[in-house]
């Protein structure tokens, strides 16, 4: 069975407001912190929709439209750098699941 | 909607429905909140819904072919090392006849059927037009007065109730917002399960699993399955899907800098994985955290005047080896959170002691009677040596038992031996039977 990359995974997902250009961020991430004193930048990892990465200059940047409101970076960020709520269902993005 | 309501609930997931449902059975005026475009719309668990507590609140739902995937009548547990696999498996035709040992369930479609279920149940109460399941609104506050829980709010919208119950899931912002848990919650005692839904012709997955009629089969995972990192897998077959997935330690996962859709593909091709899947197509791929079931991340208490915390906003969810419970865990929570709310209705007392009457029926019950006695269990099972060695040296032995070589046969016991000395040593499994006798 062909294994799928993880931007093929996120493709079957159902997203909210996905026509909206302008979605209000449910999860809002201080990078100072994780470009200063994090030890570790868990989050470009630990992420299971890989919503954070880092650049070639190992700087961590972090995008909210493929998170699919798993809870994962709320507790793996020991920093305080991540400040997690839930999508607003009419501005937000957030997810639509079709099996769950 | 301006009146005050004798409860709010929010979250529409299985606890916040059982509760529903038992609210609506007596007779009460609630409103049910959703932050999904439909109950069910955000949810995700492996998943398993173990006992038969699903009767209590949709008696005969066997009858019925909706909701449920399939019952469980096979159960098997899996040691993987890099090549190889080793299963205890059990199947019985005592679990074909309802009550089931438990049923697969997917959430989006599982909740939605439940919350037709508890709105029929509205329909047939003296608040038919009084009570509301309401989807799509995000409760943002609790609201206090006089340090008594007296509603929510959910942008400019206030809404008041004597009491409210919280069944927010795991992700449990408002219950750390009403002080019952800390602000920031440490991975330390947290999973992170990701899962792919993978598709098949019905025939092909009921051949390939043996399955008849309704019959499912659960499948648990540990060793080679997680890479290294603490934690199992699972599969377990749906009507014409798989749940294949994975939870794993977020501690550990940060330690080892792993990642957990990588360690998910590495699963799948694991060779008797592969075997399994072969053909299927992934429809969708999801992720949620869960609690392992430890104690020690549990809210402090789970009520205060006015409110009352179920499902696993409360952590409610254990694996101790035997199953992932979770589900179960929250119909009974919300089952004992709406029976405290109509006690406290009768009496016309919402304050702090009538409200710790939940927390004195859930302990009684199963659900803290089992989170209490299987806290050593539940160590266990993050013990490395449990997760990676004793998988290991189980493959080895088996892989050596199983070979015909026409040669002279060493003894089993030789066998076993040899398997221990390569894979761990006597003092760690002696170590681990005493931990494994007193868990279990």
């Amino acid at each position: 069975m062909k294994l799928l990359s993880l931007p093929e995974r996120l493709g079957l997902v159902s997203y909210r407001n996905q026509a909206k250009s302008d979605i209000k961020p449910h999860i809002k991430v201080d990078t100072d912190i994780c470009n200063s004193t994090c030890p570790h930048k868990c989050t470009t990892y630990v992420c299971p929709a890989n919503c954070y990465t880092k650049d070639e200059q190992g700087k961590v940047h972090f995008q909210v439209e493929d998170c699919i409101e798993c809870g994962t970076c709320m507790y793996a960020c020991d920093q305080g750098a991540v400040s997690w709520e839930f999508p607003d269902p009419e501005i937000g993005r957030g997810v639509t699941w079709n099996y769950g | 909607m301006d009146e005050k309501f004798d409860c709010i609930i929010v979250g529409a997931g299985v606890a916040g429905l059982a509760a529903a449902m038992t609210l609506a059975n007596n007779n009460m005026k609630f409103l049910l909140i959703e932050k999904g475009e439909f109950p069910g719309a955000k949810n995700v668990s492996g998943g398993v819904l173990w006992g038969n507590d699903l009767a209590k609140l949709v008696p005969n739902y066997w009858e019925e072919d909706a909701g449920w995937d399939r019952f469980i009548n096979q159960r098997r547990l899996t040691f993987l090392d890099e090549q190889s696999s080793f299963s205890i498996d059990f199947k019985s035709s005592h679990f074909n006849e309802p009550p089931y040992t438990g049923v697969v369930v997917l959430r989006s479609k599982f909740d939605r059927w439940l919350a037709d279920k508890v709105q029929e149940a509205i329909d047939k109460s003296d608040y038919a037009m009084d009570s509301f399941i309401a989807p799509n609104i995000l409760v943002e506050e609790v609201l206090q007065e006089d340090g008594k829980v007296v509603g929510i709010r959910t942008g400019e919208d206030k809404f008041y109730a004597d009491s409210v119950i919280i069944a927010e899931g795991v992700n449990n912002l408002l219950t750390r917002q009403v002080g019952l848990q800390d602000k920031y919650v440490p991975a330390d005692h947290m999973l992170t399960g990701v899962k792919e839904i993978i598709r098949f012709d019905q025939d092909v997955l009921e051949n390939r699993f043996q399955l008849n009629g309704k019959s499912g089969m659960s499948n648990e995972f540990v060793g080679f399955a997680t890479n290294g990192v603490e934690g199992g897998g699972f599969l377990y077959t749906n009507k014409d899907t798989i749940s294949l997935g994975l939870v794993l330690g977020l501690k550990d996962l940060r330690e080892k800098e792993q990642k957990p859709h990588d360690i998910l593909n590495e699963f799948k091709k694991h060779p008797a994985v592969a075997d399994t899947i072969r053909g299927g197509e992934v429809v969708e791929y999801s992720a949620h955290i869960v609690s392992s079931g430890d104690k020690r991340v549990m809210p402090k208490q789970l009520y205060k005047a006015g409110l009352l915390v179920c499902g696993e906003a409360a952590n409610l969810l254990m694996n101790a080896g035997k199953a992932i419970q979770g589900m179960d865990y929250a119909i009974r929570s919300g089952i004992l959170a709406a029976e405290t709310i109509v006690g406290a209705k009768e009496k016309e007392d919402f304050g702090e002691l009538a409200m710790k009457a939940y927390q004195d029926t859930l302990d009684e019950s199963y659900v803290m009677k089992d989170i209490n006695n299987f806290q050593d269990a539940v160590h266990l099972l993050h013990d490395p040596v449990m997760t990676q060695k004793v998988p290991n040296l189980i493959c080895d032995f088996g892989r050596n038992f199983f070979s015909i070589k026409n040669e002279p046969t060493p003894k089993s016991r030789d066998m076993l031996r040899g398997a221990i000395k390569r894979h761990a040593s006597y003092w760690e499994l002696i170590k681990l039977g005493a931990k494994g006798a007193k868990a279990l």
